[in-house]
C-alpha cells in the first residue's frame, strides 16, 4: 500500500516509507564517477536563451 | 570576527549557496528556480548555480525533486519561445501556434539538459500524487502559494532537510520544516519572512 505525506507528527508532515522512497529512487545512469561528472558538465554548459525566464513564465504567484 | 558587542545575525535556517564550506544533507530537495539558474547559462545567476550544483554532485548527496519540476521547466521554454515573438504581449499569444516549433526545439535540447543533470545524480522523484495532502496543509497553515507548497511537501516526503531555491516563497515556512539554501541575494528576504 502507498504510503502518504499527509501523517503528521506535531504538525510535520512525515517522509515517505522507506519502501515507497527505494521504488523512487533512480541511481545515475552513468557507471564511472568521470562519467557521471562529464555529463554534469554537459548539462550545465553551452544552454543559452534569447529571453531571460523569469519566475512569472512558470509559476503563478 | 565580529565586534564586541555585535550580535551574529540569526539564520532562521537560510544559508547562501555561494559558502564554499557549505555543509549538504543527504537527500537534498532541489527547486525548478535553482535548476533553470544552473541549466541555462544566459541566466543571471548561472555562475553562481551551476558551481553549486556541482558542489552537490562532488558531495555525492542524493537530488530529490517534485515531478512538477519538469513540467515548469517546460512552461518556462515555451513561455521563453513566446517571449522571444511577443515581447511583453507573450500571454495574449498563449494559442498561437507560430511558436510551437522553435518551443519545441528549445524544449527538446533543455530536456536533453535536464536529463543528463539527473542521470549523473542519485534522483528521488516524487509524484504529486504522494504530496498533495501535505501541500494543501502547507498552503492552509503558512500560505504557501500552490507550486511552492507542492516542491516543499515534496522534499519533505524525500527526506530532505534543505531545499535549494532562488525563490523566496519558501521562507513562509518555518525553519523546523525546512532549511533553505538561496544565493546571498536573498538571504535577508528569506530571513525576514521565515515565521517567528
Amino acid at each position: 500500500m502507498r504510503s502518504v505525506a499527509s501523517k503528521q507528527t506535531n504538525g510535520r508532515p512525515e517522509r515517505l516509507s522507506p519502501e515507497r522512497l527505494a521504488e523512487l529512487t533512480h541511481p545515475p545512469k552513468y557507471k564511472t564517477v568521470e562519467e557521471r561528472r562529464a555529463a554534469l558538465k554537459a548539462a550545465t554548459e553551452g544552454l543559452r536563451f534569447k529571453v531571460r525566464v523569469t519566475r512569472d513564465m512558470y509559476r503563478p504567484r | 570576527m565580529t565586534p564586541l558587542g555585535r550580535r551574529q545575525p540569526a539564520t532562521r535556517g537560510v544559508f547562501a549557496i555561494e559558502q564554499e564550506e557549505l555543509l549538504l544533507p543527504d537527500p537534498i530537495a532541489l527547486d525548478t528556480s535553482f535548476v533553470v539558474e544552473a541549466l541555462v547559462a544566459t541566466q543571471p545567476l548561472h555562475g553562481i548555480c551551476s558551481p553549486c550544483l556541482a558542489h552537490i554532485f562532488e558531495s555525492g548527496v542524493s537530488v530529490a525533486t517534485s515531478e512538477l519540476l519538469r513540467v515548469e521547466l517546460a512552461e518556462a521554454v515555451f513561455a521563453n519561445a513566446l517571449k522571444e515573438r511577443w515581447g511583453r504581449q507573450w500571454r495574449r499569444h498563449r494559442t498561437d501556434g507560430r511558436s510551437r516549433a522553435r518551443a519545441g526545439r528549445l524544449l527538446d535540447r533543455t530536456e536533453a539538459r535536464y536529463e543528463k543533470m539527473l542521470a549523473s545524480l542519485t534522483h528521488i522523484s516524487i509524484p504529486l500524487g504522494d504530496i498533495t495532502t501535505a501541500a494543501t496543509t502547507f498552503m492552509r497553515e503558512y500560505g504557501l502559494a500552490s507550486y511552492d507548497a507542492a516542491h516543499a511537501a515534496s522534499a519533505i516526503a524525500a527526506g530532505a532537510e534543505a531545499i535549494v531555491t532562488v525563490d523566496t516563497g519558501f521562507a513562509l515556512l518555518p525553519a523546523s520544516l525546512l532549511t533553505i539554501y538561496t544565493d546571498r541575494s536573498r538571504l535577508a528576504s528569506c530571513r525576514t519572512k521565515r515565521p517567528r
